[in-house]
């Protein structure tokens, strides 16, 4: 299929997530190049929203907003959530492949650029009291965004709703695992890294 | 050729001037100054107050031992001269213009007083600690009555009673800190009768503390640690308005980082009603140092703005009516102009000048203001008094000595608010970092550009309301046209 067609799938697959996810996954209507562009969108819709909202809602400092912050906080849970969920689900006879992993997460995450890039542009137009509804928005992106990801896991793996919440919540905890094994051993490498410089020096000042 | 050579001669003239008395005398001030801004961050600003001069006992031409509390009356300075038992009455040159040793007769000596007050018509209160007492004096120093322990059972038989600071209010009520004693401020009537406690320091518990405590804690560890008891006050001073400023000492980094009160403004009832719209209201607020900021003394002006002695690190901070922190300055060390163990502040009348009196060198550090300082603190002051063009003046003056002053800008904003030119309000409240004016600012000037633009925006949306129908329409009528065409066809 053509990636823009795959792209315009998303609409989609955001509407009728059990539908679109199938069809994503037994129909190949979607793509993972789509996939990664609405990831991208994602970090994109971030950066911009810290830079770019309206001083009435942006409370970050703006000297010290940092792109690398943001790239790495998404793609970081992006590549965790696919590599802790694939881990899990291979061993909870889930039917996913990494490939549709990868794809409907990112299918899934659509609704956060999808709202709140328009919320960026309609913080300029209203006050404070009126900003209420830009953090209702904000929250209702993430919910619709989550429950994508939720249905997502259901449909690829063909998973009961029951196993479904149980796979989450061993998917969540398989990335913290991942987390602490990651910095275990960059840990272990800088010692090592630091074990051998110390001995070349030893032997170099003897 | 002779003309230019005068000029030349001038130009030097000028600058061995200059660095003898302008550049010199700033860069050797013994502090620094600064404020906090809105992002918590400590931004350098002028000197508010400069180091004026020490009093020591070649101008009292006696020795003062451990000194520990001071009060400023009518260009006189009253000294509660603890290690010598006696009360000191100053000019403001330092020479003792009376000393005060004895109570009801010259054989009834005082004991280690400890706080002094003046009322505005000149009676002086001294907390006699170790005699368990206060006693009231004339202006002369004659002898008025004493007020003993109070007469209650809330204070149990076996405590010590031992007043150490005492402050009286329009009202004639008597407010006495006493040492020990940790239900608040002790409150006698104006006859002397206890009238209950004042203003307690509430207890917050830790929840999590309180179980770990009480329920997971074997018995020898429970004894190890502390009881959780409400902290005592520091010192007091009352303001204008009867409200009963108190500050609390020695409050650790944990504490402070509780939000715990370190400053408390009580009204007559014991609520406080310090107002805290800026940063937290606790020192300094570098969270990863060991020595915070510990709150000894405070002084307030009559519009609302206070200076806070920190004897932890001999600094003064200056609040605003809000709790905006306005000036920091002042440093403990051994450079003249430092202080060492500093107990107690006050400031004359137009807080003019700031008197600080240091317990362990037995003398006083004297600071007073610059232009800078005037400028800022008149400014509040104008702006309390309803007089917004006056302030006006003296913010525009300050942003020209110090272009980081937040509260200038917000006070420009709000009288350009005021005035009605919302847009350039809304400028200077984005550079005072204040969204509540922001905002109303916004209101207004959105309101103005609809207005005015009414029209054209009604155009705008009626065209591409129009043009969406125009596209839909044609769309529907093609649709029409290729089924007729269809119809025809099978036929």
């Amino acid at each position: 299929m053509h990636y823009f067609e795959t792209l315009k799938y998303v609409f989609h697959v955001i509407f009728h997530p059990f539908d679109g996810f199938w069809d994503l996954k037994h129909e190949k209507k979607g793509s993972v190049a789509a996939a990664l562009t609405f990831v991208v969108l994602t970090i994109i819709t971030l950066a911009i929203e810290k830079q770019e909202t309206a001083f009435l809602f942006n409370k970050n400092k703006l000297s010290e907003l940092n792109v690398l912050v943001d790239i790495i906080t998404v793609a970081l849970v992006f590549i965790l959530w696919c590599v802790a969920n694939w881990c899990t689900t291979s061993l909870m006879d889930g039917k996913g492949k990494m490939v549709e992993i990868v794809t409907a997460i990112g299918y899934a995450v659509f609704p956060i650029p999808l709202i709140r890039l328009p919320l960026v542009f309609f913080s300029h137009f209203v006050t404070m009291d009126e900003g209420a509804f830009i953090k209702v928005f904000g929250i209702v992106s993430l919910i619709w965004a989550g429950m994508l990801v939720f249905f997502a896991t259901s449909v690829i793996h063909e998973y009961s709703i029951k196993k479904t919440v149980v796979t989450v919540l061993i998917t969540i905890l398989g990335m913290g695992i991942l987390m602490f094994i990651g910095l275990l051993f960059f840990n272990v490498i800088e010692q090592m890294i630091n074990f051998v410089l110390t001995i070349y020096k030893e032997i170099r000042f003897r | 050729m002779k003309k230019h050579f005068k000029f030349y001669k001038l130009i030097l003239a000028s600058l061995a001037l200059s660095f003898l008395f302008g550049v010199n005398s700033y860069a050797s001030e013994p502090f620094e100054s600064y404020s906090y801004n809105y992002w918590k961050l400590a931004v350098r600003q002028p000197y508010p107050y400069l180091y004026d001069k020490t009093f020591d006992e070649k101008d009292f031409e006696t020795k003062l031992s451990f000194p520990d509390d001071m009060f400023f009356y009518d260009d006189s300075i009253f000294v509660a001269d603890t290690g010598n038992s006696r009360i000191l009455k100053l000019d403001l040159n330092g020479k003792v213009l009376m000393e005060i040793d004895s109570a009801k007769s010259k054989s009834d000596k005082l004991n280690e007083p400890r706080g002094v007050y003046v009322t505005d018509e000149g009676n002086i209160y001294v907390a006699d600690s170790k005699n368990a007492r206060v006693v009231e004096f004339t202006k002369d120093g004659e002898f008025v009555r004493e007020i003993g322990r109070p007469d209650t059972t809330l204070i149990a038989s076996n405590v010590e009673y031992k007043p150490m600071k005492v402050v009286v209010d329009k009202d004639g009520r008597i407010y006495v800190i006493a040492y020990g004693i940790n239900m608040g401020l002790v409150e006698f009537d104006r006859d002397g009768n206890f009238q209950g406690f004042m203003g307690a320091a509430e207890v917050t518990v830790n929840k999590f503390y309180y179980i770990w405590k009480n329920f997971l804690s074997t018995k020898e560890q429970q004894e190890r640690m502390q009881t959780i008891v409400p902290t005592e006050y520091s010192n007091i001073f009352v303001d204008k308005e009867n409200f009963v400023y108190a500050t609390i000492n020695g409050l650790t980094g944990d504490e402070i980082n509780a939000e715990k009160d370190c400053i408390r403004r009580l009204n007559p009832t014991g609520t406080d009603v310090l107002r805290r719209l800026g940063p937290p209201i606790v020192g300094d607020l570098r969270f990863s140092q060991d020595n915070w900021s510990s709150f000894k003394d405070v002084a307030a002006t009559d519009y609302g703005c206070y200076f806070v002695l920190d004897d932890a690190n001999g600094k003064v901070f200056t609040y605003d009516y809000d709790g905006n922190s306005l000036f920091i300055f002042g440093r403990s060390g051994i450079k003249e102009g430092n202080v060492q163990k500093p107990v107690s502040l006050v400031i004359n009348k137009d807080a003019s000048k700031i008197y600080v009196l240091d317990g362990v060198l037995g003398n006083i550090v004297s600071y007073k203001i610059t232009d800078y300082g005037k400028l800022v603190l008149n400014a509040i002051l104008l702006n309390d008094t309803g007089d917004s063009e006056g302030s006006n003046a003296c913010w525009q003056e300050v942003l020209k000595r110090n272009s980081n002053c937040e509260m200038a800008y917000i006070g420009l904003g709000k009288t350009l608010l005021s005035e009605g030119d919302y847009k350039k309000a809304m400028e200077y409240f984005k550079l005072g970092n204040n969204r509540k004016y922001y905002s109303k600012a916004f209101y207004y000037y959105r309101k103005e550009v609809m207005e005015k633009n009414f029209g054209k925006i009604m155009a705008v949306i009626i065209v591409v309301v129009l043009g969406l129908l125009a596209v839909k329409g044609y769309a529907r009528i093609k649709k029409w046209v290729g089924e007729v065409k269809c119809t025809t066809l099978k036929h």
